[in-house]
């Protein structure tokens, strides 16, 4: 089997990740933050470790600021919800995942807020990232508070320039929330010097740990209001949720066992380094490019940027119809529109979407040599 | 919190576990030795909390650090 399905979640994980997993069940997984036996204080560490690791990984001195969630989508749900008011002015960009869009395109159908969408001209090759910054200027309104953008696409190789899109951010008093599904772990992200406010990112995408492992990272002093209250394991008696994060925003038991391995995840991602990661992926694809732009019928987007992630489709066969086809092969792509309206409407990709190739770090030369040949075949012969 | 204090035993009654680790890690980077007990719910007036025991002698150290860092204890108990 061929996993080329990474965008969607990493496969397969570092023998650590799951190991450590498995030691948790079996040793330590007592409840953190309950009580203050062995066992529980033994999965304290262990989530406060991890804690730190993020942290550290990120480029913020500030461990308690990392908090735990489902998956990216409830961190961008936390933040989002929690921090925008009633009339309050949203910025997103045009590759938006349904993540970040969903969320505000309710809020605004309710009235409780208005929006506008950046362009990030994904098409054009000779963007830089002043061009995005000076679109976004002109759109920024006295009420704007916050804005929201992918750091990486998850359907095309475009990344967004989040150092001057935050410096602008930061001079403008807007919120900067960054959506990083798709580069955490592959492209080094600094918050502190990306004046980033809240970095949201899952656990088990380029991160190598398990599912249930989510997080995301607030600058020290920003608060938001909770979407889930509950169990805190402190101020018991107390009506109201903490004040302090990341109680605040953790109620309820947190998983223990995908944190753990999380935490190995993250130390094998040190081990390889996230720029060997990433270079890794863009080497990949842009062999795959090479070849696939050589194939009649074959139209990728966005060919101008290499990233991890390459987009495609084959003319006169629908996307879903080239996935089924290249499973048959034993290989594992992800066919659609990927949870991006708005991606795929820049694109402009055909009804259908597209086929989407994410290799990893596991992902060889020779995985891309034998997709190169099924794409031939289906070019040729035919589904 | 413990009422079983240990003479020359103190504690700090820090509030969340997340906080009690911070607190335990940034006083292990200055040499202190401490360690996360559950402070007596019916002594925090909100409950459970959680709290560092730590050496008496390191009292003035203790609060010095932790001032430093921006931790503030609810409360100290002890001696």
């Amino acid at each position: 089997m061929i996993y080329l399905d990474n965008a969607a979640t990493s496969f397969p994980k570092p023998f650590g990740v799951t190991e450590e997993q498995a030691r948790c069940m079996r040793q330590y997984c007592g409840n953190p933050g309950r009580g203050s036996h062995a066992l529980a204080l033994a999965a304290s560490e262990k989530i406060y470790e991890c804690r730190c690791a993020i942290a550290d990984l990120f480029g913020s001195a500030h461990p308690e600021n990392v908090v735990f969630s489902m998956n990216t989508t409830m961190a961008l749900n936390t933040v989002i919800k929690g921090s925008l008011r009633l009339g309050d002015h949203v910025l997103l960009s045009d590759m938006e995942h349904n993540a970040t869009f969903r969320p505000i395109y309710k809020m605004a159908r309710e009235g409780y807020l208005s929006y506008d969408i950046f362009p990030t001209f994904s098409n054009d090759p000779q963007t830089t990232p002043s061009d995005i910054c000076r679109a976004i200027e002109r759109m920024i309104k006295p009420h704007t508070r916050m804005l929201i953008c992918v750091h990486a696409s998850n359907i095309c190789s475009a990344v967004l320039p989040l150092a001057e899109i935050g410096a602008l951010c930061h001079r403008k008093g807007i919120l900067f929330v960054v959506d990083a599904a798709q580069s955490a772990g592959v492209i080094p992200i600094d918050v502190e010097g990306m004046q980033i406010d809240a970095l949201c990112a899952p656990g088990h995408k380029g991160l190598l740990g398990p599912q249930g492992s989510g997080f995301f990272l607030l600058r020290d002093g920003l608060s938001a209001e909770t979407l889930i209250e509950g169990g805190s394991g402190y101020n018991s008696l107390e009506g109201n949720m903490p004040n302090e994060a990341p109680e605040r925003y953790e109620a309820g038991t947190l998983p223990t066992p995908a944190i753990a391995g999380l935490c190995e995840g993250i130390r094998a991602v040190r081990r390889y380094g996230v720029e060997n990661i990433g270079r890794h992926e863009r080497e990949l694809n842009t062999f795959l490019q090479e070849r696939l732009l050589k194939i009649p019928r074959v139209k990728v987007y966005t060919p101008h940027h290499i990233g991890s992630v390459l987009l495609f489709n084959i003319e006169g066969i629908p996307a879903d119809s080239v996935g089924q086809a290249l499973a048959k092969y034993g290989i594992c792509v992800r066919c659609g529109y990927h949870c991006s309206a708005l991606g795929h409407a820049t694109l402009a990709t055909p009804a259908g979407g597209a086929v989407r190739v994410s290799p990893g770090i596991f992902s060889t030369w020779a995985d891309m040599r034998t997709l190169v040949g099924a794409v031939e075949n289906l070019c040729k012969n035919g589904i | 919190m413990r009422n079983d204090f240990k003479s020359g035993e103190c504690v700090a009654i820090i509030g969340s576990m997340t906080q009690a680790m911070r607190a335990q890690s940034i006083l292990a980077s200055a040499a202190i030795r401490a360690s996360i007990v559950k402070a007596d719910s019916s002594k925090t007036g909100s409950g459970c909390a959680y709290a560092l025991s730590y050496s008496c002698e390191q009292d003035d150290n203790v609060r010095g650090v932790l001032y430093n860092a921006g931790i503030r204890p609810r409360n100290f108990y002890g001696g």
